[in-house]
Order: structure tokens, then C-alpha cells, then sequence
């Protein structure tokens, strides 16, 4: 019996390290973000992310690519999220594989945190720069103080090359040019090997002779002003003295060499340029949505008035960057990530062009494995039921008119 | 051998036993030393020691001191008092910033590609010599933390400004004025650390115009001073000795 014990027992430890070894072996790269963690009422309710275009698939090392688009700040933000009063446009990529060479919402330069009003759209660019080669997932993306990151629609890019061949030149006010990448490097391996190196000479000093076992005996037989001589005190003054002054010329002499300094810049930015607003000519109210789990599908009734002059159909549902699309009314020409985009994916019970005047009420279904993929059918389970998303109408002439939608949603399990 | 014997059986040896014994706790302290503190100042710096968009003339000078005087006092108290040794301090530091480069190299340079001049640690040892210095030549706590709290706070923000300050050269971008680390904090994308929460050049120090480091500085120092006592005190604690008495 004991032999089986025993035998046992280095089976498991060979099964155990062997997996411990394998786990080590399989590190795959972590590229993507959890934007599929993120509650879906965040995604669903804060900012809606549409027609957005990267300029790029494949980029190399040094060029330059663009992520650029549209967002809504829905008027309907949640209790539960802090208002986005300031905010601040990201990118969301895996650390700095590509340089943030500028972001702009309506063609102004956002360094810094910005203050958004609810219920307004803007126009957004971000210019990037390829720096570490791979593949990426670069998403649009928009931090709110309060209420976290918030992610939108993430596309895969390509980065090729070598990173070493990677510069960052930056041209100063005082008219030097410098490389970002590397500048002031090696001044700051300099200046803290010299201070290890001085710190390991005081604690050397003292660790030259015995430490620890005769000076407590020392310290216990009440002999503890014998261990520090006064040779030692010398070289103590001498290290502070040294400090002191050598801190002191430094300030002096980096001053010197430096006399245009300034401090971090930092503030909020107000005043963001929306998009301007038109009159809006159609009006839809959500007369009851519920979302079947077994279906995948958000069912809606909608009554739908065309207060405009021009006939117009249900073309989209947009919602946390998930496109529904109704194929007969409007096909997706952007090259918009396939994950996101469900180009059959929206079916009107009579999706006819609803006349100007018209007034038609119309069961809407939305269904795409996306809502489980995307975890979208979380929705039931977050603390206010209710789902938001956009609505595109298309017109005769091409154009499209966007209305939001904001409803309780009942989850329906059979 | 009895439990009574001694281990050794000459002087020769016993010296060399404990010479090891040196060796062998110093080689330990340092790596214990150097992962409580490293720990606990990433989560009471944090932010202010790994970027340089983050090393401001207010916050960063004031906070720095403050909460990394914590572990030099109580190491200072548990070797000075025990052992009459005057270089906590300047091992706590050490030990610091031995971990906090390996962690800045290998994980923000190494797995993350931040550029090591955007994300290098703050200097702390001029400050903790002194602080060591004046231990020594005071043999009091008090002075210690009087003179030496206000010198390691005081010490802090030109101790370094030669790393710093060509990061403060000005640059114009696309019609802003940026500092060089504040360009770096653009550029370099960092998903989880938004604009909004750098805590840089807020407060109400207005007065002082653009010499508002030295004030911030003072004060510290001054603040320095009271988490000195009160880390002081707990190394005195924990490097007490308390015995069980026998039935």
C-alpha cells in the first residue's frame, strides 16, 4: 500500500511540474483589450462609436495611419457612470506600439482632458505611427473621469519592419532636434549609476568590518558609543558634505546648460466643436424591446413618423459598435471589421419607404451571434434593464439620418 | 555536542561563522528591504515615480519625500539602535532602486516598450546619506528626524534636476506648448492612465509664482519630519525583542 502511496505521490509531482513547465512554454501574446468584459450598459449607453475608417491594414515602422470617425455622447447616460465632464480621447492599443502623434475632436488638438456635453455628436481623428512590429488591435476609445475607459470598435493592423529603425524627432523652442525615443538616456543611467555607486560606498564602508553579531553583543553590554570612531564620523561628515555640495553644483551647472525650462503643461480643454445639429425629421418611439436569449435577438416595436419631406428606410441599428445592418437598404462599403458587422442582420416586419407624414408602426428584429460574442446578452443582467443604441435612415439621395434610441429592455428566456 | 556547547571550538572560527552570518542576512535584508518597499512605494507613489509627464514642481516634490522617508526611518531604527550600524537609509534606497530598475527595465522596456527615458525612477539617495549622515553624528532620534526629515524633503527636487530638466525643455506642437515629458505622455499611448488623472500642478500654491518648488519642497520636509517619527517608532517596535517567561 505504501509503495502505491509512494507512487502516487511522484506521479503527481512529475504531473505537476511537467504542467507548471508547459504553462511556461505557452505564453501566448495577450493583443485584444476585454472589450468584451466591459458591462455591456457601458458600451450600450455612454458613447456611440460610428462610421469609423482606418486608414490602414498594414503599416510600416514609422508611417503614419488614421483612425477616424464619429462619436455620440447619448443624452441617456447612466446614473451609474459619472458624467463625461472630463474625458480624455485614447487609443486603444497595447501599450505604445504605435506613437500618438495627434487626436483631434472637431479639429482641435486634444493633448489633454476634454469636457463633452450629453446629447452631442463629434467628429474625431487620431494620427498614429507605427512603432513596434505585429499585429494589433487598435480600437477608438474615449476615458471618462468616473466612469473608466470606454472602448469602441477595435480592427486588427499589421505593423512591419524592425522596431530599432524606429525615431521619434522632436524640434524644441530652443531649436534643438532630438530623438524622443532615446533622448536623455543615457544622462539618466549616468546620474543613477553615480548615486548607486556612492550609496554602495557608505553602506561598503560600514560592511567592511564584523555587522552584526558583535556589535549587538556590543550594543547589549551598554558599549554602543565605542563602535563609532571618530575616523568614522569624519567620513560620515565628508559623504553629507560631498552630497550636499555636489547636489548643489549640479543644480547649478544643469541650470546653466539648461536655462529655458518650463513646467507640465496640464488643464481641460472646453469649448469641443460638435457637429452641428439638424432639425431631426424623424421620430421613433420604442413601444416594447425584449431580447431572447435562445434567438440571439433584440425584438423591438417601433412606431416610426416621417416628419421630413423625403421618403426614408430603417437601413441600421447601431449599438456598442455593433452594425445590424438590412442589406436591401444599405450595404457596408467601409471595410468595417467583420466581427462588428452583421450585414443581414436586421429584419423590419415591413421595411417599405415610409412616406413623408407617414406614420407606421414596425417589429424590428436584431439578431447576430455578435450579442453573445460581443457579450451584449449581458445586458439582462446589469442593473438598469434598459438598452440605447442608433438608428440609421436612409434616403433616397443617399443620405442618412440618425436617431437614438433608449428603452427598458425585458429579457425574454423561452 | 550538547545544546550548552558552543558551535565553534576557536575564536578563528567563531569569527568567521559570523562573518558568514553578515554575508548571509545582509544578502537577505536587501531583498526583503527591497520588496516591502518597493511595494509600498508604487502604491503610495505609484504613478508619480513611473512617469515623467507625472515629475511636477508641486506634487511630485512634495509627495515623493513623504511617503519614501517611511522605510529609511524604520530601518534607520532597528540598525542604529541594535545594531549601532548608520546606513538604513541609504540600504533602504538602494534596495529600492535596485528593484525599481529591474522592474522599469524588464516589464515597462522589456514586455511593455515604454522608453526607459520616459519611466525611470526618482533619485532618492542624496537625501538618505544625509539622513544616514546626521543619524550618525547626532545619535538622536529627534535631530534625525528634524534635520534629516527636512533635508531629505529639501534634497529631493535638485537632487534631480540634472535627469529632469531636459525634460523641461519646450516644445510647440501642432500649435500647443508642451514640455518634453509631457510630449512623451502624449505619445507614448498609455490606455490606462488618461490625462485627467495626472495629479500634476494642481493646488492652490499661487503666490509663489514660478518658484513655487522650493515651497513645496519646505513643506516636505516638514511632513517628512512627522512620518519620520512615526515610522521610527515602528521600527523600534519591530526590532524589539520579547521573550515568553517561563512557567
Amino acid at each position: 500500500m505504501k509503495l502505491i502511496k509512494d507512487k502516487v505521490a511522484k506521479l503527481s509531482f512529475v504531473a505537476l511540474l511537467m504542467t507548471v513547465t508547459a504553462a511556461m512554454f505557452y505564453t501566448p501574446t495577450a493583443s485584444a483589450h476585454g472589450e468584451k468584459s466591459q458591462a455591456a450598459f457601458m458600451r450600450m449607453r455612454t458613447i456611440h462609436w460610428y462610421d469609423l475608417h482606418w486608414s490602414k491594414e498594414t503599416v510600416a515602422v514609422n508611417e503614419t495611419m488614421t483612425v477616424n470617425g464619429k462619436f455620440h455622447v447619448f443624452a441617456g447616460w447612466p446614473e451609474t457612470v459619472d458624467k463625461p465632464e472630463s474625458s480624455f480621447l485614447n487609443i486603444g492599443i497595447p501599450g505604445p506600439v504605435f506613437i500618438r502623434q495627434g487626436s483631434w475632436i472637431g479639429g482641435k488638438l486634444v493633448p489633454r482632458s476634454v469636457a463633452l456635453e450629453l446629447g452631442e455628436t463629434y467628429e474625431f481623428k487620431v494620427l498614429l505611427r507605427a512603432r513596434r512590429p505585429g499585429d494589433w488591435h487598435v480600437h477608438s476609445m474615449m476615458n471618462v473621469e468616473g466612469g473608466g475607459p470606454i472602448i469602441g470598435p477595435g480592427k486588427w493592423v499589421t505593423i512591419t519592419g524592425s522596431m530599432k529603425s524606429f525615431t521619434n524627432p522632436v524640434t524644441t523652442l530652443t531649436g534643438d532636434t532630438i530623438d524622443l525615443e532615446t533622448y536623455n538616456r543615457e544622462n539618466t543611467y549616468f546620474w543613477h549609476t553615480f548615486w548607486f555607486v556612492v550609496g554602495l560606498a557608505w553602506v561598503g564602508f560600514w560592511i567592511r568590518k564584523p555587522v552584526f553579531v558583535p556589535r549587538l553583543l556590543a550594543v547589549d553590554a551598554g558599549k554602543a558609543n565605542t563602535l563609532i570612531t571618530d575616523g568614522e564620523k569624519k567620513v560620515g561628515m565628508a559623504f553629507a558634505a560631498g552630497t550636499m555640495a555636489l547636489v548643489a553644483f549640479l543644480m547649478q551647472t544643469t541650470n546653466d546648460k539648461y536655462p529655458v525650462t518650463t513646467p507640465l503643461q496640464a488643464g481641460l480643454l472646453r469649448g469641443m466643436i460638435p457637429i452641428e445639429k439638424h432639425a431631426p425629421t424623424i421620430s421613433v418611439k420604442v413601444d416594447d424591446a425584449t431580447y431572447r436569449v435562445p434567438g440571439r435577438a433584440m425584438q423591438m416595436t417601433l412606431t416610426i413618423t416621417n416628419n421630413g419631406d423625403e421618403p426614408v428606410r430603417l437601413a441600421e441599428f447601431n449599438t456598442a459598435g455593433v452594425r445590424f445592418l438590412d442589406s436591401k437598404v444599405w450595404e457596408d462599403d467601409t471595410n468595417y471589421p467583420d466581427d462588428l458587422l452583421a450585414e443581414d442582420g436586421l429584419s423590419v416586419s415591413d421595411n417599405s419607404a415610409i412616406a413623408p407624414g407617414e406614420k407606421r408602426t414596425v417589429e424590428v428584429t436584431a439578431s447576430d451571434a455578435a450579442w453573445e460574442v460581443y457579450r451584449l446578452a449581458d445586458l439582462i443582467y446589469d442593473p438598469d434593464s434598459r438598452f440605447a443604441g442608433l438608428l440609421f435612415f436612409s434616403k433616397e439621395n443617399g443620405q442618412r439620418e440618425m436617431v437614438t434610441v433608449d428603452a427598458p429592455l425585458i429579457p425574454s428566456f423561452i | 555536542m550538547s545544546a550548552s556547547q558552543s558551535a565553534v571550538r576557536s575564536r578563528a572560527e567563531a569569527i568567521k561563522v559570523s562573518r558568514t552570518f553578515d554575508w548571509m542576512i545582509c544578502f537577505v535584508l536587501f531583498f526583503i528591504i527591497l520588496g516591502g518597499y518597493h511595494i509600498h512605494y508604487m502604491l503610495t507613489g505609484g504613478d508619480w515615480d513611473f512617469w515623467t509627464d507625472w515629475k511636477d514642481r508641486r506634487l511630485w516634490v512634495t509627495v515623493a519625500p513623504i511617503v519614501s522617508i517611511t522605510f529609511p526611518a524604520a530601518v534607520q531604527s532597528v540598525l542604529w539602535w541594535r545594531y549601532r550600524l548608520p546606513f538604513g537609509a541609504v540600504l533602504c534606497v538602494l534596495g529600492l532602486l535596485f528593484g525599481e530598475w529591474i522592474n522599469r527595465y524588464f516589464n515597462f522596456w522589456g514586455w511593455t516598450y515604454f522608453p526607459i527615458n520616459f519611466c525611470f525612477p526618482s533619485q532618492l539617495l542624496p537625501g538618505a546619506i544625509v539622513l544616514d549622515v546626521i543619524l550618525l553624528l547626532s545619535n538622536s532620534m529627534v535631530l534625525t528626524a528634524v534635520v534629516g526629515g527636512l533635508a531629505y524633503g529639501l534634497l529631493f527636487y535638485p537632487g534631480n534636476w540634472p535627469v529632469i530638466a531636459p525634460l523641461h525643455v519646450p516644445v510647440e506642437y501642432n500649435g500647443m506648448v508642451m514640455t518634453l515629458a509631457d510630449l512623451q505622455g502624449y505619445h507614448y499611448v498609455r490606455t490606462g492612465t488618461p490625462e485627467y488623472i495626472r495629479m500634476v500642478e494642481k493646488g492652490t500654491l499661487r503666490t509663489f509664482g514660478k518658484d513655487v518648488a522650493p515651497v513645496s519642497a519646505f513643506f516636505s520636509g516638514f511632513v517628512s519630519i512627522l512620518i519620520y517619527f512615526l515610522w521610527h517608532f515602528f521600527g523600534k517596535w519591530f526590532g524589539s525583542t520579547a521573550f515568553v517567561k517561563s512557567t
